[in-house]
């Protein structure tokens, strides 16, 4: 008999979430075949699936599964909430959006969900094959996603530039696996770690072997120099997904991002790997803070701006060990409400896909729409880092990281950074509320989805800004929890 | 947070007045389809309500000896090794502030009543936003709650400038924001330092205002702290040379805006000073304290001589309040209660006057739609009321005796004469004879001589709703400045503790290295927010 089926139940229970959103990805995909008049229910039975994957992570047990392949903790369980609340954000702010351009389809929610599947794979996966694997199950459901719009030649231009990039990187992992594993033998995450602390392999090779790695997952998060891609795709790709996009696989990423680093931090052949995601950072937050000044597009400028957003949360790494995990769970849960919701009212209020989303075209419509131009302000003030936002909680909780590290130096960069990014979310206010109409909205669809999402995100924001208490509490428990 | 804060927020305290405003606000998102005046009666009767609180409240907790109040503390962000704390507070420093911010809501309400035209909601959303983060600015006694509430009044000023301003209104709007935000981050960065300072020594890091008081920070690190925070305070207060999106923001805010900006925004530059800056760093203080006097004394001169210059009346009184706060700078750093009994009251004084003057300025507006000298003349003749109270705040700004400026004026000078700031209280002085001179100049151009312009003929006088904006100012000018004892009173032993500390303090030899202040010499050289006894220090000119 095949040892696969001798897996305990408890193996397979643990994966459910994972199997379940495949499911219904799954049968998505059956009923447009079979039942498109369902059509606009899609998303819905789509939402439907995410909230009982995100029921099904909560009952997981944590330990480790599948002989140790993939490990589940009360930590991995807070980011996968984190990832299916993107997804979540994604499939409202769709509706709306599919509906306008008439791409109402079982694809688009079966993609979105299959690549939630390879997001909380890699979150949890603690073995250097099965991180590969998760990471090609999401990433090619995200080349499909961003050719989505098919009448639109930008969406298969951004569909293009990521793929081509996206599978460049990939063989970076791929040959910084192997190299890793032909030092030391393994490519159980933990062994490689005793491993290393016994001395065995080349360090110079490890050490190659982990910069690839930390290369590949750079690019996933959009660190400079591996950012090129973003503005491009961001532009380019429906909006929506850019909503799930800009923050899923780069909450994922981020999990991998500080196993690997503090993994390395913690071996023999460490070199100054402090110095090196110093650079990364410094280099992240103000490159990207000072084109995003530049932008008069806002995807682009939020791409930009997320960037920047992935130095701030890399700070926390120059300095790695367990207290890392705290400011980044919450700077990455403040960042999925505040990114996740700007997309998700850019994919409202800008009719025309494939065009150019100008900052200005919103001109005076603050007064139009106060509650959506209000929510879209909040994300700008979170993003900018300003109390009483969760954006401020979370950079907050990252200086004070840095300062409790000694990494004054990174927590000055960050602060001025901080300053420079206040220019443009504020300019976004102010073209919304201080200037006079342009053009009067046109072709808009502002549908109970994308409201929804809008709200959610503002009022998360406003919430984990004003009373940050049980929510502090929650993380607290989580980090220090199993 | 904790059940606490809803209980705190629904009883007699300090966080009811802190809130109460914002969430006033919230009923206005219901309003949309409301009548523009349903709104702002609504808001008027918000802000009177506020008012009330604040005074009830003040009258509840008054005592001989000095007025404390303080709610109990609440837990807002806890960590295992770091809590941030909601944690407020009412003394006499704190307290003429918080009357003022009080007293202005309603009057800025009143004065907007017909200048602001669009989006009522808006306005007064962010009028009563901002009255919170104002009030909580004052009342924090946690540093990064201070900082929240510092940030906080950010927002709807950059709104109020930049919505409802004049024709530059965004340039100064953005100007006003950068300026303050490149300030507060620095700022932020010193606070944090504090607290990991702090975290290094006891092992528990915290914001708390009276655990920070008793670090005591080998004198570089306080140079560099103090210069931290220094650099946030004098950007608002605002002094020379850091001034120059004053006059921005003052000529381009709606009235409203030029009120709360000119009586409340730019006292929490100089209110920082007094409650942070100096106390936490009295060696820094000590050692810098005469490149800050000069910087205050140049802002008395030149904020003078330029205003002495302007064609615009609001830039007249944006610049003089340049040289109103440079006065109040030279106070806090003569090192003298007088002096710090003077600059106090001078900051209540500026916010009444300095308030009355950009309500007239912005009644003329409001009738004219200009602001410049040249479009005016004779007025006296034609607006007879509005005369009055022209020339009566202008007086007062002045400094006539029996009117309050006079009163605030003289104690400084008196003090920092005390103080052996011989020369810097001589140049001082002679920048009261150039206020009156620029004042002065102010009435002539828009009072005296004949009606030139046809345009300025059929002017009304004030209306009931102006009168009624007016009257409590100058009912309170008169009153400061006939009973100053009154208003000196509540704040002197709050103000004679901080300095008695501040003395003990600077004397005290600098440490090597970052350590808490009880070392040796028995007596404890600590403020503390209440207990202590108000040391010996001056007596009060009677």
């Amino acid at each position: 008999m095949n040892p696969i089926f001798d897996l305990p139940r408890a193996d397979w229970l643990a994966l459910a979430p994972e199997i379940s959103l495949a499911i219904v990805g799954s049968i998505l995909l059956l009923l447009e075949a079979f039942a498109p008049a369902l059509r606009r229910l899609f998303n819905s039975l789509a939402l439907a699936g995410v909230v009982g994957a995100g029921y099904l992570m909560l009952r997981v047990t944590s330990g480790s599964h599948f002989h140790g392949l993939i490990e589940t903790t009360s930590i991995t369980t807070a980011f996968g909430l984190a990832i299916l609340l993107a997804t979540a954000i994604g499939l409202l702010a769709a509706q709306g959006y599919l509906e306008r351009e008439r791409l109402l389809s079982g694809e688009y929610p079966a993609l979105l969900l299959w690549c939630a599947a390879g997001l909380l794979l890699l979150v949890r996966g603690v073995e250097l094959v099965t991180i590969f694997v998760s990471l090609e199950l999401l990433s090619v459901a995200l080349y499909g996603l961003a050719a989505y719009h098919r009448r639109e030649a930008v969406s298969a231009e951004a569909a293009i530039k990521y793929f081509l990039m996206g599978a460049f990187v990939s063989s970076f992992v791929l040959y910084g696996a192997a190299l890793v594993y032909g030092e030391t033998g393994t490519t159980f995450l933990g062994l490689v770690s005793d491993r290393l602390a016994s001395g065995r392999g080349s360090a110079g090779l490890v050490l190659l072997g982990f910069l690839l790695l930390v290369c590949g997952f750079g690019f996933k998060l959009g660190l400079v120099p591996f950012h090129a891609w973003a503005p491009d795709v961001y532009q380019g790709a429906p909006s929506p997904f850019v909503a799930f996009l800009s923050v899923a696989p780069k909450t994922a990423a981020a999990v991998v991002m500080t196993r690997l680093v503090t993994l390395v931090a913690q071996s023999p052949t460490a070199g100054d790997w402090s110095g090196f995601i110093s650079i990364l950072a410094i280099s992240s937050m103000l490159i990207g803070n000072l084109c995003a000044l530049a932008q008069r597009d806002i995807k682009r400028m939020l791409a930009y701006s997320g960037i920047a957003h992935m130095g701030y949360l890399l700070i926390p790494l120059a300095s790695p060990g367990p207290a890392a995990w705290r400011p980044i769970l919450v700077y990455l849960f403040a960042y999925v409400l505040m990114n996740g919701g700007a997309f998700a009212l850019v994919s409202m209020l800008y009719a025309k896909p494939g065009e150019q989303h100008a900052i200005a075209a919103l001109s005076g419509w603050g007064n139009r729409m106060p509650l959506l131009a209000g929510c879209l302000a909040v994300c700008m003030l979170s993003l900018g880092g300003l109390p009483p936002t969760a954006g401020f909680i979370g950079k907050y909780l990252i200086f004070l990281h840095a300062i409790q590290h000694g990494d004054l130096a990174l927590a000055l960069v960050g602060i001025l950074a901080s300053l420079i990014g206040i220019v443009f979310y504020l300019r976004v206010i102010y073209i919304l509320f201080m200037r006079d109409e342009i053009a009067a909205p046109a072709g808009l669809r502002l549908d109970l989805g994308g409201r929804t999402a809008a709200l959610i995100s503002a009022a998360g924001i406003l919430a984990l800004g004003l009373f940050p208490g049980p929510f502090l509490d929650w993380v607290e428990s989580v980090v220090s929890g199993p | 947070m904790s059940p606490d804060f809803f209980d705190l927020l629904l009883g007699d305290s300090i966080t009811r007045f802190v809130f109460f405003p914002a969430i006033a606000a919230l009923p206005l998102l219901l309003m949309r389809r409301a009548s523009a005046t349903s709104v702002k009666v609504y808001t008027l009767a918000a802000t009177l309500v506020e008012l009330a609180l604040i005074v009830l409240h003040a009258a509840s907790h008054w005592s001989s000896t000095g007025m404390v109040a303080r709610d109990p503390v609440v837990k807002w962000i806890d960590l295992s090794s770091v809590a941030i704390l909601y944690e407020v507070g009412l003394d006499g420093i704190s307290l003429p502030l918080v009357l003022l911010t009080g007293l202005l809501m309603p009057i800025v309400i009143l004065a907007s009543w017909k200048g602001i035209e669009k989006s009522w909601i808006g306005y007064s959303a962010s009028m009563l936003l901002l009255a919170t983060g104002m009030l909580g600015a004052l009342v924090s006694l946690d540093l990064l709650m201070f900082y929240v509430f510092w940030e906080v009044m950010l927002i709807p000023m950059y709104l109020i400038i930049g919505i409802w301003g004049g024709e530059r209104r965004i340039y100064a709007a953005v100007k006003f924001f950068l300026f303050t935000m490149a300030g507060s981050l620095l700022m932020l960065l010193g606070i944090l330092w504090m607290a990991w300072s702090y975290g290094e020594i006891t092992g528990v890091w915290s914001f708390r205002y009276e655990d920070l008081l008793q670090l005591d920070f080998p004198l570089q690190q306080q140079l560099w702290l103090f210069a931290a925070f220094a650099l946030a305070f004098a950007i608002k207060v605002p002094m020379f040379p850091f001034h120059t999106w004053l006059p921005d923001a003052h000529v381009e805010a709606p009235t409203g805006g030029s009120v709360i900006l000119a009586g409340v925004l730019l006292k929490l530059g100089t209110y920082g000073f007094l409650r942070f800056a100096i106390p936490f760093f009295p060696q820094a203080a000590d050692r810098l304290a005469p490149w800050v006097v000069g910087l205050a004394v140049t802002g008395v001169v030149y904020g003078a001589l330029v205003a002495w210059a302007q064609l615009d009346m609001k830039k007249l009184v944006a610049y003089s309040s340049v040289a109103h706060l440079g006065f109040v700078m030279l106070g806090l750093f003569a090192w003298d209660l007088v002096a710090w009994q003077g600059a106090l009251l001078q900051m209540v004084n500026h916010g009444l006057s300095t308030g009355a003057l950009f309500l007239l300025v912005g009644m003329l507006y409001d009738r004219r739609h200009t602001k410049k000298f040249d479009e005016f003349g004779g007025l006296a003749a034609v607006m007879p009321w509005f005369a009055v109270a022209l020339v009566f705040s202008t007086l007062a700004s002045v400094g006539l005796p029996a009117l309050n400026g006079f009163v605030g004026e003289f104690m400084i000078l008196l003090g920092s004469w005390r103080g052996g700031l011989h020369w810097a209280t001589a140049i001082a002085t002679f920048g009261v004879v150039l206020a009156a001179i620029y004042l002065l100049k102010l009435l002539q151009e828009t009072l005296w001589g004949p009606v030139t312009k046809d345009e300025n003929r059929g002017l009304a006088d004030l209306s009931l709703r102006e009168a009624a904006a007016l009257l409590p100012l100058c009912i309170l000018m008169l009153w400061i400045g006939v009973a100053p004892d009154r208003f000196l009173e509540p704040s002197r032993p709050a103000l004679a503790r901080v300095l008695a500390a501040f003395e003990a303090r600077r004397d005290l030899p600098s440490s090597a290295q970052v350590e808490l202040v009880d070392r040796g010499g028995g007596g404890d050289p600590r403020v503390t927010f209440e207990a202590g006894t108000p040391a010996g220090g001056a007596e009060l000119s009677r």
